[in-house]
């Protein structure tokens, strides 16, 4: 089937890891990362069927990005509240994210949603999630706890969260400059695409099984 | 045009392998930091429960001297007047009134000063509760007990009675410091006049112990594994964050300088 890319089985993975370690979570963040992922994986797994059919899938990435912001920003505050009151830096980034996405969406032409990538406020996104993760570790070193980093839930998660958007920084940049194949006919940005989408479910899962592992010692 | 692209594909490739290398050496930095931070807070915690396992140790120390000077003193003097007492009492004719008189009064002051040496020996106890009325209560019950013995010529200046500052736990180290320094005076010095200081100056707390003795080669003492005298008077003094200069030479006496920061 065309539509089990790597992408894909990544983001299958992790969904049924996330089913079976978090559904009895009583925190409600960790519940929506389900939600996130099932949303993830429809829209991957349509967006490739689409391809394969030679149908245009951007408008369903558009649309995607919207729901990557808030849960990735939600995710972000979660981490963050342990060491301040992240409101006003997320709520900023929100506002920034929505008004960038808002604006080019307006520029490039309603009719154009479909055929024009909001590459824009990826990189602008990837920007302020990836201030916020080294915000996060600057909190996690200066405070007092020693925590075991090891099984800590909450760094891995962020972990996976920044090698996603620093990783995909070059090839977010240089979207749409270059159509350039590798292996003669994989996509470069599809290639690396594939790659750090691997380190951030991967990250997640490892993220997923320490927060089971918290809740049984917690109980 | 097809190198050209093949350049710009490894460029960036190039580019997010080293985009991706930032976040693992980051990642591994924290990770490394809060090991050491761990590990530092575990050494800590290890040092509090070394000191508190040392302070417990003196505690015990200093009961164990309190109570072999109680069982000296009991026997020694107090077991001597009793058994005075009743041999005069024993030998009291009552026939003889003019000298059972005589003999009855002897034995009163006898009984009498038994009863003063046993209140002696009381505050010598309630003293070994230490802390609870300062340092300097306690250095002055200790040296007069000393002087009570009327071994020694005792000089003392203490101003520490009159110090506000507490610290519990230094109390009785520096109590159990003084306690050996006396045993060893004792023991060794064949001293004939001990001079007391204490005062506290510059939040340090300086203890002055000098006595004519027949003093002794310092280096040698404390390298000889013979005796905990020294070690431990060391040792005490080290976990204190304390000093303490000693000057002592055959047949020119000892002098004991040690400065220990208090609280």
């Amino acid at each position: 089937m065309n539509f089990f890319t790597p992408i894909v089985i990544a983001e299958l993975i992790c969904l049924i890891t996330a089913v079976f370690f978090l559904f009895k979570d009583n925190i409600s963040f960790w519940k929506i990362n389900i939600a996130y992922l099932l949303i993830a994986l429809s829209a991957e797994a349509r967006g490739s069927f689409l391809a394969a059919h030679h149908h245009h899938n951007v408008g369903l990435f558009n649309t995607f990005v919207l729901f990557e912001i808030a849960f990735i920003s939600y995710g972000m505050y979660y981490c963050l509240k342990k060491y301040t009151n992240p409101r006003p830096v997320i709520f900023t980034g929100l506002v920034i994210c929505y008004l960038i996405f808002t604006f080019f969406t307006v520029k490039n032409g309603i009719h154009a949603y479909n055929d024009v990538f909001n590459d824009i406020t990826v990189s602008i996104m990837s920007v302020i999630f990836v201030l916020y993760c080294l915000y996060y570790y600057y909190k996690l070193l200066n405070d007092e706890e020693v925590l075991d980093l090891k099984y800590h839930p909450e760094f891995w998660w962020v972990n996976g969260v920044l090698f996603y958007y620093f990783g995909g920084t070059a090839i977010n940049l240089f979207y749409g400059l270059f159509n350039i194949r590798i292996f003669e006919h994989i996509p470069l940005r599809l290639f690396i695409y594939n790659i750090i989408n691997i380190i951030l479910y991967s990250n997640w899962i490892y993220s997923y099984l320490c927060r089971a592992k918290q809740r049984k010692l917690q109980s | 045009m097809q190198s050209q692209a093949t350049q710009i594909a490894i460029l960036i490739l190039i580019t997010t392998f080293i985009f991706l290398l930032m976040p693992l050496f980051l990642i591994i930095y924290i990770r490394s930091y809060t090991r050491h931070k761990k590990n530092h807070l575990l050494e800590k915690e290890h040092m509090r429960q070394k000191f508190e396992s040392e302070i417990l140790h003196a505690r015990i120390e200093v009961q164990d001297q309190t109570m072999q000077t109680i069982a000296t003193e009991l026997h020694d003097n107090i077991g001597q007047l009793l058994s005075l007492t009743t041999l005069t009492l024993n030998s009291v004719n009552l026939d003889d009134s003019e000298k059972a008189g005589k003999k009855i009064g002897n034995s009163l002051s006898l009984i009498n000063k038994s009863i003063k040496e046993l209140r002696e020996l009381a505050k010598l106890l309630h003293g070994e509760q230490v802390v609870e009325n300062g340092i300097g209560y306690a250095l002055d019950q200790e040296i007069n007990w000393l002087n009570k013995t009327g071994a020694y010529e005792i000089e003392i200046n203490n101003s520490l009675v009159d110090l506000t500052e507490k610290s519990p736990d230094k109390d009785l180290i520096i109590l159990r410091l003084l306690q050996e320094i006396i045993n060893n005076i004792i023991k060794h010095a064949n001293a004939t006049a001990i001079t007391f200081n204490a005062h506290y100056e510059d939040k340090i707390l300086h203890l002055q112990i000098k006595e004519n003795g027949i003093g002794f080669n310092y280096e040698q003492a404390a390298v000889a594994p013979s005796g905990m005298g020294l070690n431990s008077i060391h040792k005490r003094i080290e976990m204190i964050n304390g000093k303490l200069i000693l000057n002592s030479s055959p047949s020119n006496g000892t002098n004991i300088l040690i400065e220990i920061p208090y609280p």
